[in-house]
């Protein structure tokens, strides 16, 4: 075998060419090795200014982030995030814009840059920096939430609500934002919120109603609910022959939930129809809380009358029950019934009066107590509901 | 034949005429709809949420973040760890403190109103706009519209003060605090001296 010229210049005494491969790679991994730890020092240590200068806001802690390592777009970020807390958004903007060119596929990173361009007055930048926001992340809600939110600032309100309808398509969680904006926008107009929402599902319909109920717009909320009828007042399954269902919010019975096990549908006992409800009462029941309720439309400045049948059997309470009206806007009693009879008593109706207000909507009546005397106060017996009408008697006159 | 020819005719231009009315009626139909929502809405301005380090607030009893619109009459709540800015164009921006509920109002006559239920708010009205706070109680302070200026108010009055979200400086060279400042300066330090010792090379540019 031929001995290389350069180990033959060592008098042949040279190391075997293969040792000496070896020792270059191990000197070359050890070089690898230096060059990773120092790289790796300097992005760790870029990574602490990063934070540092996030925490206290510091400008020279977020240079110094930047300077150590250049090309880390999150060192950028946070130099812009620390510039926006310094109220310098054309320097933030710069900065975005960095971070935005080394890792331009983060959404998030462009909706910050969006923002800030927005903040410094340039809603145009912005539109365009919540575009590429969009075009990488297309199928996620946020991106869309936001783009249809600056184009709702800017006065586009058509292409916004597009957007945000896209939003709450991709993540339901937006839909009552959604629905809010919508509201708010068409300044509490059921049409014109319905046009904006385009509706064209129960589920939907169904979180219209929900939020219209909960903003105590009752009116638009039964027109949601009940489309097809005529907007006068009734109450709901007001002799029990349909099954009872447990709403939180709506305008059927509403039962406290800590009550059901002692109401039920009882088919042995009516004074009409086929059933009534039966109200089973073992010691609890706190009074002045409602343990059965329901809120109805009323037209405002008109006065009704709530008929009801009530029977009871070994009635024992010193806080007897009662029915009460009261506004569902303000909470404002309107007519409270005499105490149901106590002991044991045959089928008998009550009824009572009430005048809503001059901006009522819709009023709640509820079962509940009289106030005892002395506390505790339990209560033992049964007692049984039915037949509950609603009428318009008169109109107040001014 | 001539007849003929000329009926033969007439059958090709009806045909054709029908063939141009199918044309036209497949692109007439294949025309897309126009996602452009028809509906009119009164131009109205619009408030812009930022919240302190993008965590959500509550805005009208719903979770809101950073880029969220704000309409007037929007009931906004912040929590212990929470602060925002809503930011209304042309007339200025409400700074809301950490657990502070308000009713922000305004309108494009330059009214800009923050109703303090209960918390701190820092109204800033710009010049042609009247920025004002108030409370359950009534108007507490209000700008006047040729010089604009800064409101702030707490309610009830031991509510605290409002802190703007800036946090005070810890020392130390960048403010970062003594411990803080001598731990990055020897990472730093070590950062640098690393090279020198292993490569024995001056780690300063060989030229300004």
């Amino acid at each position: 075998m031929a001995t290389p010229s350069c180990l033959r210049a060592r008098g042949g005494h040279g190391v075997p060419p293969l040792q000496l491969m070896q020792v270059a790679l191990r000197i070359l991994g050890i070089l690898l090795c230096l060059f990773f730890i120092q790289a790796a020092a300097r992005f760790g240590l870029s990574r602490m200014f990063t934070r540092y200068a996030l925490i206290t806001n510091s400008i020279p802690a977020a240079d110094e982030a930047v300077r150590i390592s250049p090309s880390d777009p999150e060192a950028h970020r946070a130099r812009a995030m620390v510039f926006i807390s310094q109220q310098m958004p054309a320097e933030a903007v710069n900065s975005f814009e960095t971070a935005t060119r080394l890792r331009y596929r983060d959404d998030y990173l462009w909706i910050e840059l969006g923002n800030t361009r927005e903040d410094f007055g340039d809603t145009e930048g912005a539109l365009a920096a919540l575009d590429e926001a969009v075009r990488w992340a297309p199928y996620y809600a946020h991106t869309h939430w936001q783009r249809g939110n600056l184009l709702l600032r800017m006065g586009r309100s058509g292409d916004a609500f597009a957007e945000l309808r896209k939003a709450a398509a991709a993540n339901p969680a937006y839909t009552p934002n959604l629905i809010d904006l919508a509201w708010g926008i068409s300044r509490g107009d059921l049409k014109t919120t319905e046009a904006l929402l385009e509706n064209n599902d129960d589920a939907h319909r169904l979180a219209l109603f929900r939020f219209l109920f909960a903003a105590k717009a009752f009116t638009e909320a039964y027109e949601v609910s009940h489309p097809s009828d005529r907007l006068e007042p009734s109450l709901l399954n007001g002799g029990f022959e349909e099954p009872l269902v447990f709403n939180d919010a709506g305008f059927g019975w509403i039962i406290a939930p800590e009550q059901k096990n002692h109401l039920a549908i009882d088919i042995s006992e009516k004074l009409n129809g086929a059933k009534s409800l039966q109200i089973s009462l073992d010691g609890n029941w706190t009074p002045g809380t409602a343990l059965l309720s329901q809120t109805f439309i009323v037209k405002p400045g008109k006065t009704y009358r709530v008929s009801f049948g009530v029977k009871t059997k070994d009635l024992v309470t010193g806080g007897p029950p009662l029915l009460t009206v009261i506004d569902a806007t303000n909470d404002q009693l309107l007519a409270k019934s005499a105490n149901f009879p106590t002991g044991t008593t045959p089928w008998a109706r009550l009824s009572m009066e009430f005048t809503t207000l001059p901006a009522s909507q819709a009023a709640v009546i509820r079962l509940q107590r009289s106030n005892c005397n002395s506390s505790p106060c339990p209560i033992f017996g049964t007692l049984w509901l039915d037949e509950f009408s609603i009428e318009q008697t008169q109109t107040v006159k001014n | 034949m001539n007849q003929k020819r000329r009926n033969g005719s007439r059958v090709i231009a009806a045909l054709l005429l029908f063939s141009i009315a199918q044309i036209s009626l497949q692109v007439g139909l294949a025309e897309p709809n126009n996602t452009t929502n028809s509906t009119t809405i009164p131009q109205q301005l619009v408030g812009r949420l930022t919240t302190r380090n993008n965590q959500p607030i509550t805005v009208n009893g719903l979770s809101a973040n950073t880029g969220a619109s704000i309409l007037s009459g929007a009931t906004i709540e912040t929590g212990a760890d929470q602060s925002a800015t809503v930011t209304v164009g042309p007339l200025g921006s409400v700074y809301i403190s950490r657990n502070t509920k308000l009713v922000l109002t305004f309108d494009e006559q330059g009214n800009l109103k923050a109703l303090i239920i209960n918390g701190c708010a820092t109204v800033t009205a710009k010049k042609k706009a009247t920025g004002e706070i108030a409370t359950e109680q009534g108007s507490v302070k209000k700008t006047e519209p040729a010089a604009g200026g800064v409101l702030k108010v707490c309610f009830p009055e031991t509510a605290g003060t409002p802190t703007n979200g800036q946090t005070a400086g810890h020392g130390g060279p960048f403010g970062l605090g003594t411990v803080a400042t001598v731990l990055i300066f020897s990472a730093y330090g070590a950062e640098i001296l690393v090279p020198f010792i292993i490569f024995q090379r001056n780690p300063s540019h060989s030229a300004p």
